[in-house]
């Protein structure tokens, strides 16, 4: 154990404190207030109650509750708010961390373990928390003549192109980050990175075993993304629109399920390939190549490529949910706010409390059609991602050649029967304009 | 969104590379992955691609799946006469598809 600083002497340690307030102040004036007034000009500041809201007001009207709500409001109706916490980062992201441990603790039950237990107090609940402190602070370690740039930015592309697969998933009425018309093709654009990110990063990594898992992740997408487009073009057909939102908007009464089961089978096995899941995990076969395309990574980009494949299963969840059952429709389970507590205030004896601010944010942005919205769609959701990773504890990985067979002769084969079902709805007058909806 | 999620999983990594520990001793730890074995050869080798034709497959088929979707998304608007030619190239495909399924599954010719 040595001594932290054995020629410690008080005078230069307060002298080294003086230079660095020194040194904070003058970059804080030359450099972070012209940047602040740069970014000032750049940025619509939002005008509440009539006013411009400047800084100097925001900082003033928060101390007041009642200017409080509609500066949260303005802040929850910006694109910032929709992507980093709502329908965008950390909404998946939650979704995802609750996957990952109730993956965790269903494949201990189905396999007669504990799993998780002692990670925080109840049934080891703070494990993910505990894993993600571990893999932060691990070593990164690269091999000798890894491509070094790429072998980097490889995690980190993969955590965002899953995050832009996220923005396109409508979560509630009007409630998604990318409204984009052409939303499904962005969708198959942005699956169709996913390979190319995997064969970068291990063929950056001058080592074997990614090499092989690297080849064998981009046979394996390759050969699932033709099902994988198919079996949606069954819901397009019936729909005649590509954006998400207008897809979810056209079930509000039947999902699609009911009509195209088979497109939905077929979307599902596809979605169990590209999120190499078993029993498709060939990419990172454990038992057979290490880690497959993962082995060379260590510490956090390991962790972030994690969370990337779960935030990928979260979207490919959400797809599935949009497309085949219903995305955001379903009874209106919850219960409208009372209205004359906005009205009256709460009166609790002599003091009456009210929020004048509510009424605006209550009937405008959390409305109950969205609370409504977001509770059917993450039930949905939950639902499915159960079904995606309850084939863990029950099938074995297959081989490489059944994989291709199964892809490329039998899924497209069914992808096929189910245009032909749309076809047919559509033509024998069950479906689509003077059919049913 | 993209952008968003590079501008927060780059300082992960920052943060990590800052707080975890660097020690440079050893050059065996920076050898790849090879079970424990020192690793023989480039890692970088030639490897033999056995479902190349399903590659190959794929760079036709991709692109006809998307061609049927500037179709599909469209059915509502056109007539019914219109679905005909549409049956012709599916059928044309097929043959196509059928034939290099046939080819690809042929492994003496790999």
């Amino acid at each position: 154990m040595s001594v932290i600083a054995p020629n410690f002497k008080l005078s230069s340690f307060i002298k080294s404190l003086l230079d660095n307030i020194f040194w904070i102040l003058l970059l804080l004036v030359l450099i972070g207030i012209p940047l602040v007034f740069m970014v000032l000009f750049v940025i619509p500041l939002p005008v509440i109650d009539g006013e411009l809201l400047t800084p100097f007001l925001a900082l003033s009207w928060i101390a007041d509750p009642s200017r409080t709500l509609p500066i949260i409001q303005a802040f929850l109706e910006t694109d910032i708010f929709r992507v980093m916490a709502f329908p965008g980062f950390g909404f998946a992201a939650l979704l995802a961390a609750g996957t990952i441990f109730a993956e965790r603790k269903m494949m201990a039950k189905i396999q007669l373990r504990v799993g998780p237990f002692y990670c925080g107090k109840f049934e080891g609940i703070l494990q993910l928390m505990g894993d993600g402190l571990k893999l932060i602070s691990k070593e990164i370690i690269i091999p000798a003549k890894a491509d070094k740039p790429i072998f980097w930015a490889a995690p980190v592309m993969f955590v965002a192109a899953a995050a832009a697969f996220v923005a396109l998933i409508p979560v509630a009425p009007g409630w998604v980050v990318a409204d984009v018309d052409l939303g499904l093709l962005a969708v198959f654009a942005v699956i169709g990175f996913f390979p190319i990110i995997t064969i970068l990063s291990a063929w950056s990594a001058n080592s074997k075993y990614p090499f092989i898992g690297g080849i064998r992740a981009l046979f394996q997408m390759v050969s699932f993304e033709i099902p994988l487009i198919l079996s949606l073009l069954g819901v397009v057909i019936l729909t005649g629109s590509l954006n998400l939102s207008e897809i979810a908007a056209s079930q509000s009464n039947f999902p699609w399920i009911i009509f195209l089961p088979v497109g939905a089978i077929v979307f599902f096995i596809t979605m169990l390939a590209e999120l190499e899941r078993i029993p498709f995990d060939l990419p990172e076969a454990e038992s057979e190549i290490v880690a497959g395309w993962l082995t060379e990574l260590s510490g956090m980009m390991y962790g972030l490529v994690q969370l990337g494949s779960y935030l990928k299963l979260y979207a490919f969840a959400g797809l599935f949910v949009v497309l085949f059952l219903g995305g955001w429709n379903g009874p209106m389970v919850v219960p409208s706010f009372p209205m004359e507590l906005i009205e009256n205030g709460i009166e609790m004896g002599p003091i009456t409390l009210k929020i004048s601010g509510l009424a605006p944010l209550l009937s405008e942005v959390i409305t109950q059609e969205m609370l409504n919205g977001t509770l059917w769609f993450v039930l949905k959701t939950v639902g499915v991602i159960f079904f995606i990773i309850l084939p863990r504890g029950v099938f074995p990985r297959i081989r490489v050649d059944m994989l291709l067979d199964l892809g490329w002769s039998k899924l497209i084969g069914l992808a096929f029967v189910n245009i032909f079902i749309a076809l047919g709805l559509l033509y024998a007058g069950v479906l689509g304009p003077g059919g049913l909806q | 969104m993209f952008g968003f999620a590079v501008a927060a999983m780059a300082p992960a990594l920052v943060i990590s590379r800052m707080i975890s520990p660097r020690k440079r001793s050893n050059p065996v730890k920076f050898l790849p992955m090879e079970c424990g074995q020192v690793p023989s050869g480039e890692g970088r080798t030639h490897f033999m691609m056995q479902y190349y034709p399903y590659i190959l497959m794929f760079v036709v088929f991709d692109v006809m799946a998307i061609f049927l979707y500037a179709w599909g998304s469209a059915i509502l608007e056109l007539p019914k006469s219109a679905t005909l030619p549409m049956m012709g190239f599916l059928a044309i495909m097929f043959g196509a598809m059928a034939f290099a399924l046939y080819q690809s599954g042929r492994r003496r010719i790999w």
